[in-house]
This record gives structure tokens, sequence and C-alpha cells, in this order.
């Protein structure tokens, strides 16, 4: 899909909007309580949610991108929309190049059969083909330091060596456009530094990289720009630094009205006789 | 070939062979199995048929069971692949790739263990007299095609549906295990089927004609040909219908599941 966006833009949204029908279906799934809900069903009643609302963004080639915002803005809605994942309601997503999402490590991985094998599949599942995974498999099996793990079947695995896998696999399927939703922190903090140091060797070689995380430390350290998003809508645009002291300062006034409130409700109870 | 095709072929060929492996790792009998339960099903139907109710057909075992085996590849992708989709639904909702492969490797990790039982099929034929032809070479293959273009029509819509609709699971397992089965002469000929209910079995029901191929090819040496009709128009008829539903419901399938 290359488009009017123009070259130098990676990714683009225009006025995208995702509603999701909180539908009475759920309620309604058997003959019974479709029997009892029978008015309702027929209606079709749906209680419409609205996840993203008329959002407009672009990501340039080679920038870094940071969402941030609390839980349930819409931050991983945006990124499985830009993942193709799930189509907007409305709305257009353009992308300039190979999109790859990792909105979660071992995707697919099996227990049944070797960590290798399952690094060969993830990777063509996550956007190679058969024969680069081949290639670029080696240079996976050395990131992930699993020795000899990597041929035992992958139920053996701790927790800790799933996620190194899952990791190593993702960062070498050699995307243009890279998509990480929460899955920096894998392993322990010396693997960390060298997912961490991987990924800013993959930004220096001019990939572009949108960063959805709670951890606001490592968005000034890895983006250029930064978004928040609220309740489905960019409130506040800008510089790392900018838009992280900004959500924090209303993060912190919120929880400080919140705490006022309760004193004032203590107060008010203790006057009550 | 562009890069989408590829990487679709390979995911195809990586799911096809990991199933394939799953299913015989730490097994004794392995492979084995594939064949066991075929031919222990066909020796149990050959008893009670021919020897206790004493149906009439000549060489009634390998009547049996040269439609038994493409049947039972037919009927076990749809059980299988009905829930495709759903079951996978923390992958789909997760990863964008090519979703067909899903449905599509379970076809042809069933198609496999079909084709590895035509060997045994071949040997039982041969110790009858019935000695391998030429126009197997050519029947096999189009046979096999046929069937995996009516199969995928079937489970790319059935599974796609199954996502909106899960009773499916249980209507296919029911249809087409306990009524499907029976209105397809597998376990008897087609020939002893009264003729008013020829036509109607041949129209309605693309298995039929199909089975009735394999018999033909393997039992009177013919490559079918106008037989063949009803099959070929419902394999392309759910071919279309398949992928157009597949087309239109994918997109919805991450917010459903």
């Amino acid at each position: 899909m290359r488009s009017d966006i123009g070259g130098d833009v990676a990714l683009a949204l225009d006025g995208v909007s995702k509603h999701y029908s909180l539908s009475l279906q759920k309620e309604a799934s058997d003959l019974k309580s479709m029997l009892l809900h029978l008015p309702r069903f027929l209606s079709n009643a749906r209680r419409p949610f609205v996840a993203l609302d008329n959002v407009s963004l672009r990501v340039r080639r080679g920038e870094s991108l940071g969402i941030v915002g609390p839980n349930g803005s819409g931050k991983s809605t945006t990124l499985r929309i830009m993942a193709g994942i799930t189509p907007p309601t409305s709305g257009k997503l353009t992308a300039n190049g190979r999109v790859v999402g990792l909105l979660e490590l071992g995707s697919g991985f099996h227990p049944q059969i070797t960590g290798r094998e399952n690094a060969l599949l993830n990777a063509v599942l996550l956007g190679l083909t058969l024969a680069e995974a081949r290639e670029v498999l080696p240079d996976i099996v050395e990131f992930s330091e699993l020795g000899q793990f990597i041929d035992q079947p992958m139920r053996m695995y701790s927790s800790g060596m799933f996620f190194r896998l899952g990791f190593s696999v993702a960062v070498h399927v050699q995307p243009e456009i890279l998509l990480i939703d929460e899955v920096l922190a894998v392993g322990d903090a010396q693997f960390q530094e060298k997912c961490m140091n991987h990924i800013h060797g993959l930004r220096s070689r001019g990939v572009t990289l949108v960063l959805v995380t709670h951890d606001m430390l490592s968005v000034p350290k890895f983006c250029d720009r930064a978004v928040l998003l609220e309740q489905g809508r960019i409130t506040d645009e800008g510089t790392p630094q900018q838009v992280v002291h900004g959500y924090l300062a209303r993060v912190e006034a919120l929880l400080a009205l919140r705490v006022e409130e309760q004193q004032q409700l203590k107060v008010a109870q203790a006057v009550a006789p | 070939m562009n890069r989408q095709a590829r990487r679709a072929y390979d995911l195809l060929y990586l799911l096809t062979f990991r199933e394939l492996k799953l299913r015989y790792q730490d097994t004794i009998f392995g492979y084995l199995w594939s064949l066991i339960r075929p031919l222990l099903q066909g020796a149990v139907l050959y008893v009670v048929l021919s020897k206790f109710i004493r149906i009439d057909v000549e060489d009634y075992g390998l009547v049996l069971l040269a439609a038994l085996f493409p049947w039972t590849w037919f009927q076990t992708s749809l059980t299988l692949c009905v829930g495709s989709f759903t079951s996978n639904g923390a992958l789909i909702k997760k990863v964008y790739f090519p979703r067909f492969v899903l449905p599509f490797s379970t076809v042809l990790n069933n198609g496999v263990q079909f084709a590895l039982s035509i060997p045994v099929l071949i040997i039982l034929l041969a110790i009858s007299g019935y000695t391998p032809n030429w126009t197997w070479l050519v029947g096999i293959p189009y046979l096999i095609a046929v069937e995996a273009v009516l199969i995928m029509g079937i489970v790319l819509f059935i599974a796609s549906l199954d996502v909106y609709f899960r009773d499916l699971e249980h209507l296919t397992d029911v249809f087409v295990g306990l009524i499907w089965f029976y209105l397809t002469p597998v376990i008897y000929p087609l020939s002893i089927v009264p003729d008013k209910y020829h036509d109607w079995i041949l129209a309605l029901n693309p298995m039929a004609s199909l089975v009735e191929g394999w018999r033909d090819l393997f039992l009177q040496n013919q490559v079918p040909g106008l037989s063949m009709l009803p099959a070929l128009a419902f394999a392309g008829g759910f071919a279309v219908l398949g992928s157009l539903s597949f087309r239109q419901m994918q997109g919805g399938f991450a917010d459903a599941l």
C-alpha cells in the first residue's frame, strides 16, 4: 500500500475509529437465555464501546514514537490496527514498509516441539519466508543464549527462557516498521541490557519504531516523540519528556484529588453521629 | 510467487509437518496408527455387513475400503477444521498472518495420512488380483485434487462461520458422522441402491460421486469422467463460497474471538 502519504511517512492513521459492540449475544449465547431475552435479542441491542475515536497520527520513516496512557485508553487497539490484526471501524491506515507487530512474545510456540523448530515457525509467522528464516536461525539461537536447551522441547523451558527465545525471534525478523507492546522487560538484567542495545541498533539502522509502554523511563530512552492517549483520543503530543511529565503530573493531581476526597469523607464520617 | 503467497505456502508446509510430527511423537506405533484406525473400522464393517447382514456385493471388503479411506480424509478434516479459527483465538489476536493456513494445514496433514494409506489399499487390491494399472497414475492425483478442493472450500466456510456461531462444531460433528456418512455410498456401493434414489444421492451429495469415482478407479481401472460432475460442481461452488465468506468474515476474527 504505497500511496499519497508521502515517502517519508512510514505509518499513517487518518481519522481512525474503532468501535466494539459489547453485544448482548454473549448473554444470549444459548437457547434458554436467548428465549428469556427474546425482545432484546431481536432488537439486537448492543452497548457500543468506542475504543478509538477519530485518531490521526503520522509516524515518519526512521522515527520512534512512544504511546502512553492509562489502561483501556486504546493503546493496544492502536497497535493492533497498525499491525493489521483488526480493521478500523472507520478511517484509514496506510503503511509504507513491512510491519512486524510484537504484541506478545512467543505467540504460537508449541510446548511439545523444540525451541529451534518453534523459532523457525515463529519467524515465518512474524513475517519472514522459510528461506529467510533458515538464514537467520543461527543468529536467533545465538542471541537467545539458550545453549543446549535450544534442542529441547519447550515444555522444559522456564518462563524466562521462553521469553528470551520469543524476543530473539522477534528482533531478527528484519522489520521496517516494528510495533512493540510492553514486551521489552524480559529475562535478567544482563539480557534486558542486550535487548535494549539491540533495539537501539535497529533504530540506528533506520527501523521505524512504535512503542506502547507503561514504563515511563523507557519512553524518553527510546523515543523521539510521544503521544498521550486517553479514552481513545490523543490528548497530548510532543517530546517524550514533555508528554510523560504532563501525563505523570495529571496522574498525580488525580491521586491527590482522590486522597483529598477520602479525607473529606473521613471528616464527614467523624462528624456524623 | 510474491512474498505473501510464498509465506502462506511456507506456513502451510511448516504447520502441516508440525501436526504430523506432534501426532506421532512419543507413540510406539507412530504412523501405523493412521492405518490401524481405518483398517480396524474396515474389518469390523466387513464382518458385520458381509458376514452377519450378508450384503451381496462382489469383493465387498475392497469395495468398502476403496471408499472408506477417502471418506475418512473428508470426515476427519471437517470435524477437526471447523474449530480451526475458534481454537486459535490467542494467536489470531496477537499476530497477523494469512489465517487460512490454520484449517488448510489440517486438511493437508490428513491428506498426507490418506495418501500414506493408498499403498496399503494397493497391496490389498493386488492380493485379490486387481493388479496396479496405468490409469491409477492419472486417477489418483486427479481424485485427490478434486477432493482437496472440495474439502478446503467446505472447511474455509464452516471454520469462518464457527467464529460467530459456535454451534457449528456440534452440528458438523453430528451431521457428518451420523447423517452424511450413511447417505454416502461408503459401506454400500451405489449400485445396490434402488434406482429411484440414485439421482438424488448423486445430485445432492458431492461425496457420493467422489467415492464412487475412487471405486471406479481402483476396481474398474476407469478414470471417472462425466460421472464426477456433481463432485466437480460442488468443489467449485464451495471453493467460491469458502473464499468469499472467509474474506468477508476474517477481518472480524480478532474482535470476535
